[in-house]
Parts: C-alpha cells; structure tokens; sequence
C-alpha cells in the first residue's frame, strides 16, 4: 500500500503570509479577544451557567464574527475556513467559549452555505449582518446518539433519534437535542432528524428551523466545567412544522451533509485547540520569563526550558496543521475528510497536553481560580468532545488510508 | 447505459446550457467581478467545457487555466441540471468534486436557475433521455 502524497498543494497556500482579507480579520479578532474578551474572561467563566454576556457578542459581531463564512452579496466576509480558523485561534487564545459562541453560529449557517438554494439564502443569512448579533446553531447530537450521527457505519443502530414525517407541504418534527451551543438565543437551528420508518438514522435529513415556531422548547442550560462563556441546552421539537422547502438536499441525505459540514467546521475547530495551546503556553512563557528559582529565572533551568520547548513546538505544529486542513476544505468540494481529522486529533490533544503542562509550570498559583491557567485545562477537555471525538477521528482518519480515489 | 451516447452529444447539449448562461446578465456580470471561470471535466463520455464570462470554449484546448474545476459523469451532470440528483446531497456524496475557491463556487450556485429552467427543454431537443 503507499500513501499519495499531494502534488498539487494550492499555490496560494503560504505559511508565512495570510490573504489580505484573513490577515485583516485575524488581528481585529485579537484587538478583540485582548481588548474586549481578556477583561471579562473570568467574569465569563465563573458567572452562574445561565449568564450570557450579548455585550461581548455584540462587539465581536461588529468585527464580522458572526458572518466570517457568509457571502458577501449576504452581508458576510465572504471568508473560507482559513478567516474562520484563524480568527478563532486569536478569540481562544483568550476564551474558547467566546470563539465556540461564533463558531457555533457558522457550524449552522453551513448547511445553508452547502445548499446552493438561493431563497433559503436569501432568507436566513442576511440575519447576520444586522445592527445587532444574531447567532444560530447546529442540533445534531442527543441523548441516545452522539458518534452514531457522524459515523455512517453507525447510523443503523441509532437509538431514539428525532423523527421527521411528511405532511402534505410541511415536515413536521418530534424529538430532543442535547448539548447545543447557541441554542439559548439562536434564530434558527439546522437540525438533523431521522425520516420516520427509516431504521436507527439512515434516513437522517437536515432542516433549517426558525426556533420561534410554535411547539419549539428551549430546554435547561448545562453547568460545565469549561466553554462557560457559550451556552449549551437542550432543544425539544414537539411536532414542529417547518415548511417542506427548508429541507436542505433530499429525504434521507443529511449523513453526507453533515458529515461534509463537519469536515469542514474541524479545521476551525482545530484553530480553537491551537488558541487554547497558545493562550496556556503565553501563560507559561510569562511566568517562566518572572519567576526566579535557584537564583535563575525558571526558563533558564533545564527541565522548564525543555517543557517549554514541547509546548511550543507543540502550537506551532497544531497551527500549521490547521492551516493546512483549512486551505484544502477552502479549495476542495465535498471538504476532505483527512486533513481537517489530523488537524483536530492533534490539536486537541496539545491543547490539553500545553495546558497541563503550563499548569504544572506556574504550580501553586496555577491552580488559583484568579490566576486563569486552571481554566485554559478545563476549556482544554471541551474541544476533545465536540465535534468529532479522538475515537472518531481515528477512524476517519484510518479510513482515508485505506480508501482509493472514489470518484466516479 | 449511459444517458449520453457519444462525446460529441455532450458536448452540444453542454455547450448550448451554458450558452444560456451566459445569456445571464446577472451570472456574467459575477463572474466578470470575481474574475471566475470554471473548467467542467465530464466523463463516461469524456467532454470538457470552459466556461468564463468572455464565453464557452468546448475541448481540451482552454484559453487559460480555470478558476474553479468541476469533475463529475455526464449522467451526474444530466440528473443534476435536471433537478433529480440536488447540489448539495451531490456535493456532500462526492458525485460532484470541485476544487478552486469554494467560497466563490458557493456563490455562484444560486446564479444557475437560468440552466436550470432551460436544461431540460435543451435535453429533450437534443433526444437525450428523460
């Protein structure tokens, strides 16, 4: 078996230099996570979980991060992945839960984006380039089904999934979501629901559904151990009627949809580990660069230098990981499954690899709620969960060795 | 059985849609702006079209190298204009593969309702089944 290296990577792709436009979001997205998001960000992750802070939101919404994905004849950016990625970095370096609060948003604007359908379009992502912060969500996962709604060879022994029924130009909804971020507050969700008679969830279809339609119950909001600047709640459709055009592709294709956004959304997710990683080794770098020990500052005694090293090396890798995956989703449909993987398999677990090990850096005070390292660990553990476990990004990343050039 | 019967076929039937398209002051004056132009690699048979906002070229020989490349079976290509197989269920499956800047393809794909609505009145001219 060998492994086809690409030999085709874009010409556009420089590590060294961003676009204008990706360059130009990426340092208003760090003016606002230092600015904005740094004076809050303990008040935002020891607030009671129902707090939201919609002034935060607000200033990062003037900056474009609720449309960074959305065309610019919408009102948005008109930006790919690699804006998206690299402005996420910039906010999680800082908060994690403030860059997952626009991330969520672009998770469920993509189905949209993939659809091609001019008057969803048309529709729905004007919403975000109003005077005030609008934001949307991606419902997927629910109690009974997490990994069996992203992995293909699952679908048939889905448990209890949402149902989805035709009634004469309406498809009308029953089910519940859990662990929805932006689900509190978003105008509308891409919900994927499993055709009734269909088994387990192979008959998963993708919906846009406004969240003010009668029947729609905005559930409890979960107390977290980090993301506590994102809310993340449950959602129950009780016979929801939307109407039948809001079904993005046919009945039964929403596994490949959402597989695709999913690929797509893990090379921004991939920029929010790196933004963790960095935050927590700029924590460390600080500290290491204050604190005098044996008569050296601590960066000068060998077992910290060598952690420093890790840490570091481990950032910069996770980044160009992620810029790579981002410029391959941004020139390439349907997205690529590998890259995007091993740009989240690796970041993610830097992030909580970094963070531990800033962690044990700073030592006592560390571990001191007022200090903010203890917070970049627990927000480390987050990204490993959502959107694509390590276990199921093995296996996506194994598959992709082994399949050929499937196209027909 | 393939729903193209020869190159050429395709081709013409091909050709003509974007034609159409280009017909389109709308689709033309977007790709004037964004400087795009897209390359349609067909298959089963074999057919290439170029298509730029200057017009259609159909062959191998292009005027210059494509902004955006669309790979796909013409019997792919036939149920797509045809509204039988739906863009994004055809792009998330890997029937249709893109490569060039995303961003920009998926903001041309709401400007080809013109293809669209001609397509299979163009079909039909041609005998191409139904």
């Amino acid at each position: 078996m060998t492994i086809d290296v690409p030999a085709d990577l874009s010409p556009e792709l420089n590590f060294d230099t961003l676009p204008p436009e990706v360059q130009q979001l990426k340092e208003e997205a760090r003016t606002f996570a230092q600015e904005i998001v740094q004076p809050q960000v303990r008040q935002l992750d020891q607030a009671p979980a129902e707090d939201f802070d919609w002034d935060v939101v607000r200033r990062g919404h003037e900056i474009g991060l609720t449309r960074a994905a959305v065309p610019t004849d919408y009102g948005g950016l008109g930006l790919g992945m690699l804006g998206v990625a690299t402005a996420l970095e910039e906010v999680a370096a800082v908060c994690p839960g403030t860059a997952l609060v626009f991330g969520a948003t672009m998770l469920g604007q993509a189905p949209l984006l993939l659809s091609g359908d001019p008057r969803l379009q048309a529709r729905y992502l004007p919403l975000f380039s109003g005077d005030e912060p609008v934001l949307a969500c991606n419902a997927v996962t629910e109690e009974d089904a997490g990994c069996d709604l992203i992995i293909p060879a699952n679908a048939p022994h889905a448990r209890n999934v949402m149902t989805a029924r035709r009634d004469g130009d309406q498809y009308v909804l029953t089910g519940r979501k859990r662990f929805i971020t932006n689900a509190r507050f978003a105008a509308f969700a891409s919900v994927f629901a499993n055709m009734e008679g269909s088994p387990g969830a192979t008959g998963l279809t993708s919906f846009i559904v406004p969240l003010n339609l009668p029947g729609v119950v905005r559930g409890p909001v979960a107390d977290k151990m980090g993301y506590r600047a994102c809310l993340g709640s449950e959602l129950e459709f009780n016979e929801v009627r939307v109407p039948a055009e809001n079904m993005i592709g046919g009945e039964g294709e929403g596994m490949p949809i959402n597989m695709a956004q999913s690929n797509m959304a893990r090379a921004a997710v991939a920029g929010i580990s790196t933004g963790v990683a960095r935050g927590a080794l700029e924590q460390a770098v600080t500290w290491a660069g204050e604190r005098v020990q044996g008569g050296e500052l601590l960066h000068r005694h060998q077992f910290t230098a060598a952690k420093l090293a890790e840490m570091s090396a481990k950032v910069d890798a996770a980044r160009l990981l992620y810029l790579h995956a981002a410029n391959t989703v941004d020139t390439q449909l349907p997205p690529p499954a590998y890259e995007p993987a091993v740009a989240k398999l690796f970041a993610d677990r830097a992030a909580i690899d970094v963070a531990d090990t800033a962690l044990s850096l700073v030592g006592a005070r560390g571990y001191l709620r007022s200090y903010g390292v203890e917070k970049m660990l627990r927000d480390a553990y987050g990204t490993r969960i959502y959107e694509g476990t390590p276990e199921v990004l093995a296996l996506t990343i194994t598959e992709s060795l082994y399949s050929g050039d499937d196209a027909e | 059985m393939t729903v193209f019967s020869s190159s050429e076929m395709a081709s013409e039937v091909f050709g003509r849609l974007f034609g159409v398209l280009l017909e389109d002051e709308q689709f033309v004056e977007k790709a004037r702006r964004e400087s795009l132009s897209v390359q349609l690699v067909h298959s089963k048979p074999d057919c290439r079209i170029f298509v730029s906002s200057e017009g259609v070229v159909l062959g191998d020989e292009v005027p210059f190298k494509a902004a955006i490349t669309l790979k796909m079976t013409c019997d792919t290509a036939h149920a797509l204009w045809m509204g039988r197989l739906l863009v994004p269920a055809a792009i998330a499956t890997g029937k249709v593969r893109i490569r060039g800047r995303i961003a920009k393809v998926l903001e041309l794909v709401p400007l080809l309702q013109p293809a669209f609505d001609s397509y299979p009145a163009i079909a039909a001219e041609s005998g191409v089944g139904a």
